[in-house]
């Protein structure tokens, strides 16, 4: 133990005494983790607000495709629809709904356009970040385009919470003869119907219904969409992971050429170690302490700098990388969603590494011998 | 003068420190969230959307380009089609 504490006090002073190259290694380490950690923990908080609003999500959506396309599901689609899935006791609701995207021009987005029941003609609940962008609030006006070059104004009864904007920061709910209105969706159609069963597992039963009553269906279940939403978010930190593989590599080139090159003052010093009585296997684990606490700190520094830009800063610049074209998203007030692998996948992904490259530069200092160390310089 | 191991003693339990700190305010942020879990829910339900209001689905329009500044360079070759036309779940015409 003491000889160890000894190794590690030698260690120390050996990094105090060259101070450039360990901040220089410390804070490569630091960003190169930083960066992975950042990617990790936006990707992995994302997934769980999905997963956290999975169970609100329709058992199964019914679309109309008509040449590869969505369509509209027609009247008579709707009824035989309807007649096919009364029967069935694990249906629990059927419910069309008319909702579309509406190009607004004033702002030059797309907003969703959502028509719920049978509220007032001119009522309208505003999504949050739409809000935002108009500077709208509660009992304000606000005009929609309706063609042709005509316009319609509605009322912003109500603007939705910041605690929902992940969900409907887009989103203007009205009622629905207005949606349709706005929508050019004639009555009795349907742009899709939600389906929610009494028991999930029924789903390919109640999809086979579904393709019976209605030649053109495209059935989503709910663990596809679920399955889709995880495949993306997959992609897309693999994809950042993989563009940060040259930060990584340019890392440990730069660690390996400033480790393995040994200068006459190191070489002395190794020399005399040894001349007094330090064998190889001692010079050997004090070069292991020395890149070990580099990579550790490095690495704890980049895994907090990383929490705070992800979570208290909202990742400007890598979140867009995660996030579609739209131009109406709320601002992102992540929950961290960190567990013990991923840390372990950090340090398995940049430590490990860069321990390892410091292997053979240890080994080497380790083996010179004393003497011609010493003559050298 | 403090021996450069007791140095780096502090230096870890200022670590610990820090970690503790961020643990706290995940730990906060987490109840936050789970407080306003039953909210989102039932947003979630009354809107009946899976996706987060992070990408609009504009690709659905007819000239997504006019819409979406870099429609044309979004698709890439070997990018996973995460909405396929062919449906998420096929019915099994085969199933009685």
């Amino acid at each position: 133990m003491k000889r160890q504490r000894a190794l590690l006090e030698y260690a120390l002073g050996a990094l105090a005494r060259r101070p450039g190259r360990s901040v220089a290694l410390a804070v490569g380490l630091a960003l190169v983790t930083g960066l992975y950690a950042s990617a990790l923990f936006l990707t992995d908080s994302l997934r769980a607000e999905v997963e956290s609003a999975a169970a609100g999500v329709p058992d199964l959506t019914v679309q109309a495709m008509a040449g590869g396309r969505p369509a509209l599901l027609d009247a008579a689609s709707l009824e035989a629809l309807d007649a096919a899935l009364v029967s069935e006791p694990g249906v629990r609701s059927i419910r069309p709904r008319v909702w579309g995207y509406l190009f607004w021009p004033a702002i030059e987005a797309n907003v969703v356009l959502v028509g719920a029941g049978e509220g007032e003609a001119d009522a309208a609940r505003v999504g949050f970040a739409l809000a935002q962008r108009l500077g709208l609030r509660e009992g304000d006006r606000l005009a929609l385009p309706l063609p042709p070059e005509g316009s319609l104004v509605l009322r912003a009864t109500t603007i939705t919470g910041e605690e929902t904007a992940l969900h409907d920061a887009d989103v203007l709910e009205v009622s629905e003869a207005t949606a349709r209105q706005l929508l050019g969706i004639p009555e009795g159609s349907a742009v899709d119907v939600a389906v929610t069963l009494a028991t999930p597992d029924e789903s390919p039963v109640v999809a086979e219904r579904v393709a019976g009553a209605i030649p053109f269906a495209r059935v989503l279940d709910r663990p596809g969409i679920q399955r889709a939403y995880e495949l993306t978010f997959d992609g897309r930190s693999g994809l950042l992971g993989i563009l940060l593989l040259p930060c990584l590599a340019a890392l440990l080139l730069l660690a390996w050429e400033r480790l393995t090159g040994l200068g006459p003052e190191e070489q002395r010093e190794i020399g005399i170690l040894k001349a007094i009585g330090w064998e190889t296997r001692d010079v050997l684990v004090a070069r292991l302490y020395e890149s070990t606490v580099i990579s550790v700190a490095g690495a704890l520094i980049g895994l907090v700098v990383a929490y705070a830009f992800v979570f208290w800063l909202g990742a400007p610049g890598m979140a867009g990388a995660m996030l579609g074209w739209s131009t109406l998203h709320a601002d992102l007030d992540l929950v961290p969603a960190i567990d013990l692998t991923q840390i372990l996948f950090l340090f398995g992904v940049v430590v490990v590494p860069f321990a390892g490259v410091g292997l053979v530069p240890a080994w080497r200092a380790a083996m010179l011998d004393a003497d011609r160390a010493t003559r050298q310089t | 003068m403090k021996s450069r191991v007791a140095r780096l003693l502090l230096s870890a339990a200022l670590f610990a420190l820090i970690g503790a700190g961020l643990v706290v305010d995940a730990s906060s942020r987490r109840t936050t969230w789970t407080l306003s879990r039953p909210a989102r829910l039932a947003r979630v339900r009354e809107l009946g959307f899976a996706d987060l209001a992070l990408s609009s689905s504009s690709r659905w329009l007819r000239h997504p380009s006019l819409v979406e500044r870099a429609a044309a360079v979004a698709d890439t070759p070997d990018s996973l089609d995460t909405d396929p036309a062919v449906g998420l779940l096929p019915p099994e015409r085969s199933a009685p």
